[in-house]
């Protein structure tokens, strides 16, 4: 049986979409929670990386004894590869703050339980 | 070349002068005088700008550069390739420049106020009001939609940091709630832009638009439907609508006042922007201007009811000011050009009212260093004069003749009853004497009702420059309401061209 | 006992019930009050657009909203306990509303 490389990774981009909300929803550790929200974000790079795949396309840089009809038709789309770059260089950062948060809230609870530290304070 | 390069200053002049504040730690004189000095720069580069686009990096659609077109083969000069934007570009109108004014104006309210209130003041705080306000201007001007993404994604953590910098109470955990909302909308946002550029091949708006009209693409087909429910969905994150109105309250109240007064002005024009942007692609859709004003009504019900059930007077603004972010949404809902017009005039008299009530309501902070109104009272003795401003501003955004919230909000009810919605009309006149009420009840509790006995009155004056900033901001209120056609001549180019 | 009692000394009960910690003064309930009535009128005034699909179908959601109104009199102090900072609440809205505008996007436009 031949499958289908792009269309299997769409399922698992879908799927990593699937289980990253559902761990954000349900898991009450935070930073269960944070890897949920990572495996949302990877869900979605590995989304636009699929959308760039061409098969059979070539790498898209234009070489100087290329013909420029022949690349034109057969390489890759670059616009995709630029996005994942920038939105992982996006999600690292923003990782980064929220660790930082909950070091900082771990630190003044001694917990790492969201329905502890994030609960409504009443205000 | 038709490269304008003031637009881009317009966004990289407050980066810049972000990360340089960011390095300066400690130096509080220097910090002040580039602080003031980029504060005031922000607010006069729209105004000299001429309207035009900037295209960064030089690269202008292959129509426009003749020598770049030499030479290439039919494939490409032969189709519609030839049209497209290859690099991100940066559109530039009057609607543009007066957002983009008004939004550096607050910067400087802002960024004024929180100089002379504060002793020792921060660098890394001026770095993040700046960096917000360049994010948002960048999200007003953009015409790339992924670059859009980009801003509001630097948006979000800017105003994570106000919120962390504050030193309220909670604020850590009220950064973290935000922060963790918004890496669900966020990736969701993208994978909405993500659909769009596979369907489209494209991630400039333009681009996208023609490829729609020209037939290369069915516009109905689900998966663009679900590009836009999940575009549509960052943009309830991105400005607060509801499920969101919770928490964007909640990231009021736990600002310190001008940095508040800011946020609700990101709020206010990235709703505007991002919202255009949906109008823009998808306004063939006729469930779109129905969606809009469907969740603009809930976010008025939830946050004017729920700001009249609060105690805390920064989360009563905070909800007054979700709430009136639905008469922005209706305006853009109605979908035609006169309610389009209010709607972004509403927005620009939203943001410049609610920072007024939060600077305002911030000297009570400042005497008191409490925000409960179960504990305040008999402050009009303390400070008759900000509390008429106060007063006044209260009444600006009930909309009362002859400040700028009663032009727009009769120019909305006009236009709900030429688009035969009147009951839109009622609700709107109905929650704006309910958020008379709600404003009259925290005025009355901190500023007329006795003293409290355990209340304390700090001893410290309350600075000039609030008063100032408090007297500015009432000047422009009444300015625009005595002459709505200074702003709204601006904007009905935009609002004509969404139509 | 008017009606005006009826509603506030069940506003009341629900308060007390809800937020132990917090003093219920007039002022709160109110405020409480307030709010009801805020919520139903502008929600039965917004149930009337829906004569642009049809006219019975408005007259019979009105009819439904105004029972519901009623049997389940305060609706603030419930709407509020729902409204509340919690994260796991406000995550668990997030995602409704989510499936609900995918939802509706899908197949409101295919009906529309």
């Amino acid at each position: 049986m031949v499958v289908d490389s792009q269309l299997m990774s769409f399922f698992t981009a879908g799927s990593l979409v699937v289980i990253g909300i559902f761990a954000a929803l349900f898991l009450d550790n935070l930073i269960k929670k944070i890897i949920g929200l990572a495996f949302l974000a990877d869900g979605v790079n590995l989304f636009i990386i699929t959308m760039g795949y061409k098969p059979g396309g070539i790498v898209y840089i234009f070489l100087p004894d290329m013909v420029v009809s022949n690349f034109a038709q057969t390489a890759s789309y670059p616009l995709p590869f630029a996005l994942v770059l920038t939105n992982i260089v996006i999600g690292a950062s923003t990782l980064a703050v929220i660790l930082g948060l909950v070091i900082i809230l771990n630190k003044r609870h001694g917990s790492l339980s969201a329905s502890k530290i994030l609960r409504d304070k009443g205000e | 070349m038709n490269a304008n390069a003031l637009i881009a200053v317009m966004v990289i002049l407050p980066i810049a002068s972000a990360l340089f504040l960011n390095l300066l730690h400690k130096k509080d004189r220097t910090i002040k005088i580039l602080a003031i000095i980029t504060a005031i720069v922000i607010p006069i580069i729209p105004l000299l700008t001429p309207y035009g686009s900037h295209f960064f990096g030089g690269y202008v659609p292959l129509a426009q550069n003749a020598t770049l077109a030499q030479g290439l083969p039919s494939l490409i000069t032969g189709t519609q390739l030839f049209q497209f934007h290859p690099g991100v570009m940066y559109v530039f109108t009057s609607a543009q420049q007066l957002m983009v004014f008004v939004l550096g104006l607050i910067t400087f309210f802002a960024i004024f106020t929180f100089l002379n209130e504060t002793k020792r003041p921060s660098g890394v705080y001026a770095f993040l009001m700046f960096m917000g306000t360049a994010s948002v201007s960048a999200i007003l001007l953009s015409d790339d939609i992924f670059n859009i993404f980009v801003f509001f994604e630097i948006a979000a953590l800017a105003q994570v940091g106000i919120i962390v910098a504050s030193g309220i109470k909670n604020n850590y955990e009220t950064a973290l709630k935000y922060i963790l909302l918004g890496n669900i909308a966020g990736p969701l946002l993208l994978l909405g832009i993500v659909i769009l550029l596979g369907v489209t091949g494209n991630v400039n708006v333009t681009d996208m638009i023609f490829t729609f009209k020209q037939g290369y693409v069915d516009p109905n087909s689900p998966v663009i439907l679900m590009a836009l429910a999940l575009i549509a969905f960052g943009w309830l994150y991105a400005s607060g609508l509801p499920p969101f109105h919770t928490i964007k309250s909640a990231v009021y109240s736990k600002a310190l006042p001008h940095g508040a007064a800011l946020l609700q002005a990101f709020s206010v024009f990235t709703l505007v922007a991002i919202g255009i942007i949906i109008l823009r692609l998808f306004s063939y859709n006729p469930f779109t201007n129905i969606a809009i004003i469907g969740i603009s009504v809930i976010a008025m019900i939830l946050g004017i009811t729920m700001a009249i059930v609060q105690t805390d007077y920064k989360r009563i603004l905070g909800y007054l000011a979700v709430g009136e972010l639905g008469y922005i949404g209706i305006g853009l809902g109605l979908g035609t050009a006169f309610g389009i017009t209010a709607g972004l005039f509403q927005a620009v008299n939203e943001a410049i009212i609610t920072s007024f009530l939060f600077i305002g309501f911030g000297t009570v902070l400042y005497k008191t260093r409490t925000s409960n109104t179960r504990k305040l009272g008999g402050m009009m003795y303390v400070n008759p004069k900000v509390a008429l401003l106060v007063l006044l501003a209260g009444l600006a955004m009930a909309g009362v003749p002859p400040l700028n919230a009663f032009q727009s909000k009769l120019m909305l009810i006009q236009a709900a009853i030429q688009s035969g919605l009147p009951e839109l009309g009622i609700i709107m006149i109905l929650l704006s004497i309910v958020t008379f009420m709600t404003f009259m009840k925290a005025f009355y509790t901190i500023y007329m009702r006795p003293k409290p006995k355990e209340l304390e009155i700090l001893d410290n004056k309350i600075p000039r420059s609030t008063v100032i900033s408090l007297v500015a901001l009432l000047i422009i209120c009444i300015i625009l309401g005595l002459f709505p056609q200074i702003a709204t001549n601006s904007l009905q180019t935009l609002a004509a061209g969404l139509v | 006992m008017s009606f005006y009692d009826i509603i506030l000394k069940r506003i009341r009960k629900i308060q007390e019930k809800a937020e132990e910690e917090e003093p219920i003064t007039n002022v709160t309930a109110s405020a409480m009050l307030t709010a009801e009535l805020t919520l139903i009128a502008s929600v039965l005034v917004a149930v009337v657009m829906v004569r642009l699909i049809h006219p019975v179908l408005m007259i019979i959601m009105i009819a439904a909203v105004l029972i519901i109104a009623l049997m389940a009199m305060p609706i603030m102090p419930r709407l509020r306990r729902e409204q509340n900072d919690d994260l796991n609440n406000m995550m668990f809205y997030v995602v409704v509303a989510l499936g609900i505008i995918v939802a509706l996007f899908y197949w409101g436009n295919l009906n529309v």
